[in-house]
């Protein structure tokens, strides 16, 4: 009788693990960069970050008023590539209407992201910043770029976008937002982290 | 099994037991400096399971100097923690937190030590206990055999959920090359006007804009429908079946809305230039031809060709049909 106990004891053991290991198993194919951003539906960290240039930089306090599109990017990044265009042509779109677009250059050096910028092109309404030691970016979260997040007039985080963005994500999000909605966050592709770690 | 035998096993359980714990506990971090220690804690979020205090990446640097920086102006670990926690989230820990769904992590592995430390101090204080009745030999092997088959299948099935979790990563939505083919069932007809009024210049903008004329067509307000058609029938990224539709859609509102046959047929035959089987646009212009002229032969004509198509869809053919009998009946259109 103690020798069917014991046997009914292994198989509980046996089972237990089982069930463990499906648990494990599980959770596999997720990429914990994914997980939804707990900046959604809190104030924006502030930043005064200086101009990629030099130039007099821009505090994220000083666009309260303002739907700010805030995305993270480098000349390394070829998904930030793809969406340059669409950003430049939204910003200049947006223009004027309570949009402002600000982009931090992340993990690079002031004078590559500018050199890729004479080459790619640049909206004249777009802030382009440097973030010495990545203190923004870490404020933000950041795992990999591009990544874009939605700041609206009150400065409450309320979308982000995790890869590539075009002109119909960004067209359709600053929208609802105006439109009082919170998109929350979308993710339209892969991100990239700096080639050389 | 002899007491020799089980001597045995129950020595090199014990063992490994041990050895396992000694390799948990050995890789716990042992430095007494805060900043090291913090960061042995966060996960480096650009690398693959290192924490920022042992990954060489520029992210890992930048975030070891952030925590530098609290520690020496006082803050608490536990609220540097926190910061990161509000930035990341708990994808940043390397430890999952012992609560809520992570909780079985840090519970299960030390209730199996415990529950096979019992076994074994049961099992070996009651030697013999365990031997029983020899079952026939029969329903022994029996016993086996669905007792393995079980364990294979059990196994088996874990290799195939792991896998299929394996692959099912998130999927990675339409990039800037597929604008015109995104899901736009959720995207109301105010965002798209929007949308197409900040992107007039982007060519990859007619996809949308033919979907929203659709929805105004379909909706017979033909008023808003027309400017997005003639926009998409005379854009150069136009795609031929993009540009087919909204000449077709232009000749019939041309003739439906106000009753412009000649108008209506020159369009459509536009649209026939471009793809003369195009099968929307011989089918439209029998219609207008039935419906706004007298001249029902010409139609009867043109149902008829659209007839000896051989892929038409069956419902297509079958409202061909109904309308070239009514059409021979000398009945008006519908």
């Amino acid at each position: 009788m103690k020798g069917r106990a014991l046997r009914w004891a292994g198989l509980a053991v046996v089972a237990a693990t089982v069930v463990l290991a499906v648990v494990l198993a599980s959770r596999f194919g997720s990429d914990p960069s994914l997980v939804d951003s707990p900046l959604l539906g809190m104030p924006a960290p502030d930043f005064d970050l200086p101009g990629l240039d030099g130039s007099e930089g821009t505090e994220l306090s000083s666009l309260r008023g303002e739907i700010v599109v805030l995305n993270f990017f480098a000349s390394w990044c070829l998904e930030c590539r793809e969406e340059h265009d669409d950003l430049v042509a939204a910003s200049d779109s947006f223009a004027g209407q309570d949009v402002q677009f600000v982009q931090i250059a992340y993990q690079e050096q002031a004078t590559e992201t500018l050199s890729y910028l004479d080459q790619a092109g640049s909206s004249a309404t777009t802030h382009y910043l440097a973030d010495p030691g990545s203190r923004t970016a870490i404020a933000y979260g950041v795992f990999g770029i591009p990544e874009t997040f939605f700041i609206d007039a009150e400065g409450i985080v309320v979308g982000k976008i995790i890869g590539e963005s075009d002109a119909l994500v960004l067209g359709a999000t600053i929208d609802s937002i105006m439109s009082g909605e919170q998109p929350g966050q979308q993710i339209t592709g892969d991100t990239q982290q700096r080639p050389d770690g | 099994m002899s007491d020799r035998a089980r001597n045995i096993v129950s020595i090199t359980v014990i063992v490994v037991m041990a050895v396992v714990l000694f390799f948990l506990v050995s890789t716990r971090p042992a430095t007494v400096d805060r900043v090291a220690e913090i960061g042995s804690r966060i996960k480096c979020p650009v690398c693959q399971g290192e924490s920022i205090a042992n990954s060489p990446s520029q992210m890992a640097e930048d975030m070891m100097d952030l925590v530098a920086e609290r520690v020496s102006s006082g803050t608490s670990d536990e609220v540097i923690v926190d910061e990161l926690l509000g930035s990341y989230s708990g994808a940043v820990l390397l430890d999952p937190p012992a609560s809520g769904n992570t909780l079985a992590l840090w519970i299960a592995p030390v209730a199996a030590l415990v529950l096979g430390v019992i076994v074994i101090l049961w099992w070996r204080r009651h030697p013999g206990q365990d031997v029983e009745e020899p079952p026939p030999p029969g329903r022994s092997r029996a016993r086996l055999i669905i007792g393995g088959a079980v364990l294979v299948l059990v196994f088996a099935g874990i290799v195939v959920f792991a896998a299929n979790s394996l692959q099912d990563r998130p999927a990675v939505a339409a990039g800037a090359a597929d604008l015109g083919e995104e899901d736009l069932s959720d995207v109301s007809n105010e965002t798209m006007e929007a949308v197409i009024a900040a992107n007039e210049d982007d060519p990859q903008i007619v996809g949308m804009r033919l979907a929203l004329a659709e929805r105004y067509f379909e909706a017979g307000d033909y008023r808003s429908a027309f400017p997005h058609y003639l926009e998409v029938a005379e854009h150069p990224s136009a795609t031929d079946p993009e540009a087919i539709t909204a000449l077709v859609r232009l000749g019939w509102m041309a003739f439906d809305g106000n009753g412009e046959v000649e108008t209506a047929v020159r369009l459509i035959d536009q649209a026939l230039a471009i793809d003369p089987g195009s099968q929307l646009a011989l089918y439209v212009r029998a219609r207008v031809l039935w419906c706004g002229s007298a001249e029902t032969e010409q139609a009867i004509d043109a149902f008829e060709g659209l007839l000896a198509q051989p892929d038409l869809a069956p419902e297509t053919r079958s409202q061909i049909e109904s309308d070239l009998d009514a059409a021979r009946a000398g009945e008006s259109c519908p």
